[in-house]
């Protein structure tokens, strides 16, 4: 009897599957069981000193949800964390590729020295920078008191506190907004701009007009992959804060981190890493629909 | 195609697991070598502590592993190992703070010769159901008041919270230091300011006051004690600290030990209190301004108390029940000749300011040493009212939601500050009892 379906396929197919397979296998071992079994966890009493791993249903997102410092100060902290970052990095990254975009004299050096902190790692940045922001040691505040202003405690209150994690964020992605659009504004066809040009539209209607409605699509990718990521951030905010003072820069990831691994309650952890999840992907399919209409509008 | 390339590809993919077998220890090797494996924090008093083991180990042919770890992984990565049942370490470092988390996972270490001298009471904190002790001690971690020896006599050391504030304040009106007092306050630092003037204070956590019986606690519903009159009294101490009497710097809340250190140790701060694991930091003069500056001193008293606490726990070392027996044995006897190296020991503390953990030595070397004599009055001379942890499962849930409670407390107006406690009693019972 000859082969069906599967079976059937041609040494090509099964050469691409062989291509294939090395990644497809990492994806499951490394992705898809860890998920599955974070999952599990999640509705069961697990402790990390005693784990007696009973079905406790759906118990550790009662709790979770029910937690008003979850509701009231974690959940809105990480959103504002995420529209914060995302917004300030873009307008940066897409200033410094806008500049990088024209020809002038040392412009390779400018492009190599504003990659630099895409080089460092977060947690190298944040001891760094907690540091300079040092009540007592800090550059900043030395800086500050040749003006004549007051050494401010800068982690003892939240906006402060939010303030320098923000900064420390936005230094270290802003490079990489700038990269990706430069890299889309190098790929824009050049007609477009000569028009533009003959007709003697100014440099921001030329912007506002023609520069950023084919820029879109390429925006679109960088601000859902950026929030995705933004929103899951955890060794900035850990390092520099710790998600002080008293709780008021806690985002989700810390949130869980705290249940996971300082409380030892791997079920009440796992649920909270569910729910984010839950959270942040339908928050990216509704923000990829919303800018991807935009970008449908623009064409 | 697709046969050609799976026998050209056979070959050396059957070499490589192979090689990956052997390398994981599979084929066993033709000479066995006798080894224990100690999972640890790097820290110099571990790693003296380490040297002592490493004597014995070359005497008696043995193989001692060194895995270090970081602190902020140290418990969830060995816990995890000690529930799984695996035998990845055969020597632990254990602490108070996760004492009893670990008492079913760990061998009782009764039997260990030596013993017999060391001190009774840090040992509580590591008593398993069967009223066996599960650790051996190291040393001594006890909370130590230091001050700036070259500033002040011994005997203008302040001796109560109000004497604190003045003799800070004539220090910096003298212009000999920025700061009178500069502690920690952030999670997993609340020891270095709140905890050790609270106790100072005839103060607790949690009631009944003192109490470390998880059976008393529990029956007495884990109830906070934070609205007492002498908890209030410390909240408000610091508050005034750091506001008004400004012997503290302003940033203090966020501050951890890192930064408490830098500004002691820089000369900006006349005293602090901290582990005595710290003074062989603060002797080092490649890193510290005060080297050979710094003296020791009881805590100062707060206003309910008559005679100053102390702060007395230990770091261990700890065998898991999961270790074959015979290594299990080898272990033993590892640790009973570190309780018995006096020399060692000694050589510990000078190195490192680790308190022996045999306390017959300490006459002896008080007499000997004048820093020790300093750290036996300061510290061992006098009584704790309490230890320095609960030990209960959802302890670290309560202390970060009492650190959570104290640092608003100190952010906020000081008028706040009984509202902000009383705000707070239900979320540190919560997380007592895990609801």
């Amino acid at each position: 009897m000859a082969p069906r379906g599967f079976l059937r396929l041609s040494e090509k197919s099964w050469f691409m599957l062989a291509l294939i397979a090395p990644a497809l296998l990492t994806l499951v071992l490394f992705q898809v069981i860890p998920i599955v079994v974070g999952a599990n966890t999640s509705f069961r009493d697990w402790s990390l000193h005693d784990p007696k791993r009973t079905w406790v249903g759906l118990g550790n997102y009662a709790y979770v949800l029910g937690d008003s410092e979850f509701l009231r100060i974690v959940l809105p902290n990480t959103f504002g964390f995420m529209f914060a970052t995302v917004l300030c990095s873009l307008v940066l990254g897409l200033l410094i590729a806008l500049m990088l975009n024209k020809e002038f004299a040392g412009r390779r050096l400018i492009q190599s020295i504003i990659l630099l902190p895409l080089m460092v790692a977060p947690v190298i940045a944040a001891i760094m920078i907690r540091w300079m922001f040092n009540d007592q040691f800090g550059i900043v505040n030395a800086i500050l008191d040749v003006f004549g202003v007051a050494p401010i405690a800068w982690l003892t209150q939240r906006w402060t506190a939010f303030l320098v994690i923000l900064l420390t964020d936005v230094w270290l992605w802003t490079p990489w907004f700038a990269l990706i659009l430069l890299a889309g504004l190098q790929s824009l066809p050049p007609e477009p701009f000569e028009a533009a040009q003959i007709d003697a539209a100014s440099p921001w209607r030329t912007f506002r007009y023609i520069t950023l409605p084919m820029l879109r699509p390429v925006i679109v990718v960088c601000v859902v992959i950026r929030s995705i990521d933004a929103f899951r951030t955890f060794d900035i905010v850990w390092t520099i804060s710790g998600g002080g003072p008293a709780r008021a820069t806690e985002v989700f990831s810390i949130y869980a981190y705290v249940e996971s691994f300082q409380f030892l309650n791997l079920g009440r952890g796992s649920a909270a890493a569910v729910i984010g999840a839950i959270i942040i992907v339908i928050f990216a399919m509704v923000l990829y629909r919303i800018l991807n209409r935009f970008v449908e509008v623009s064409r | 195609m697709l046969k050609h390339y799976t026998r050209s590809c056979c070959g050396p993919l059957i070499a490589i697991a192979v090689g990956l077998m052997a390398s994981a220890g599979m084929f066993p090797a033709s000479a066995q070598e006798k080894e224990l494996k100690i999972g640890y924090m790097k820290n110099p008093i571990q790693d003296a502590s380490l040297d002592m083991a490493e004597k014995w180990a070359k005497a008696n042919n043995v193989k001692l592993t060194r895995i270090p770890m970081a602190y902020s992984v140290f418990m969830e990565k060995v816990t995890s190992t000690l529930t799984s049942g695996t035998d990845q370490f055969d020597v632990i470092w254990h602490n108070d703070d996760w004492g009893q988390l670990w008492k079913k996972w760990l061998e009782p270490t009764d039997d260990v010769k030596g013993m017999e001298n060391a001190a009774k009471w840090p040992l509580e904190a590591f008593i398993n159901d069967d009223n066996k002790v599960t650790t051996v001690p190291m040393a001594h971690t006890v909370g130590t008041f230091f001050y700036r020896a070259d500033l002040l006599q011994p005997n203008e050391v302040p001796k109560t919270f109000a004497e604190l504030v003045s003799v800070s304040q004539r220090l910096q009106k003298e212009g000999k230091v920025k700061w009178g007092y500069v502690g920690g306050m952030s999670m997993n630092n609340t020891w270095f300011t709140f905890w050790w003037t609270m106790w100072a204070n005839n103060c607790d956590i949690l009631k009944p006051m003192f109490e470390r019986d998880n059976a008393k606690l529990t029956a007495a519903k884990f109830e906070p004690a934070v609205t007492e009159p002498c908890h209030r009294e410390i909240v408000e101490y610091w508050w005034d600290a750091i506001h008004t009497h400004k012997i503290s710097p302003p940033g203090m809340t966020a501050y951890g030990r890192n930064e408490a250190n830098a500004i002691f140790m820089a000369g900006d701060a006349a005293f602090t209190l901290v582990d005595s694991t710290h003074f062989g930091e603060f002797s080092d003069p490649k890193r510290s301004k005060i080297a050979g500056k710094v003296g020791m001193a009881p805590f100062p008293v707060g206003p309910r108390a008559q005679k100053p606490t102390s702060w007395n726990e230990i770091w261990g070392w700890a065998i898991p029940k999961g270790v074959p027996a015979e290594r299990k044995k080898l272990a033993k006897d590892m640790l009973s000749t570190m309780m018995s190296d006096e020399a060692g020991q000694i050589e510990m503390w000078k190195k490192t300011g680790g308190p022996p953990p045999n306390v017959k030595l300490w006459p002896k070397l008080a007499a000997d040493d004048k820093d020790f004599a300093a750290l036996k009055h300061a510290v061992f001379d006098q009584t704790p009212i309490t230890h320095s942890a609960y030990y209960f499962a959802e302890w670290p849930a309560v202390h970060k939601a009492y650190s959570d409670m104290a640092v608003a407390a100190i952010s906020g107006k000081r008028e706040d500050i009984p509202k902000v406690l009383a705000d707070n009693v239900d979320k540190i019972r919560r997380a007592a009892t895990g609801n």
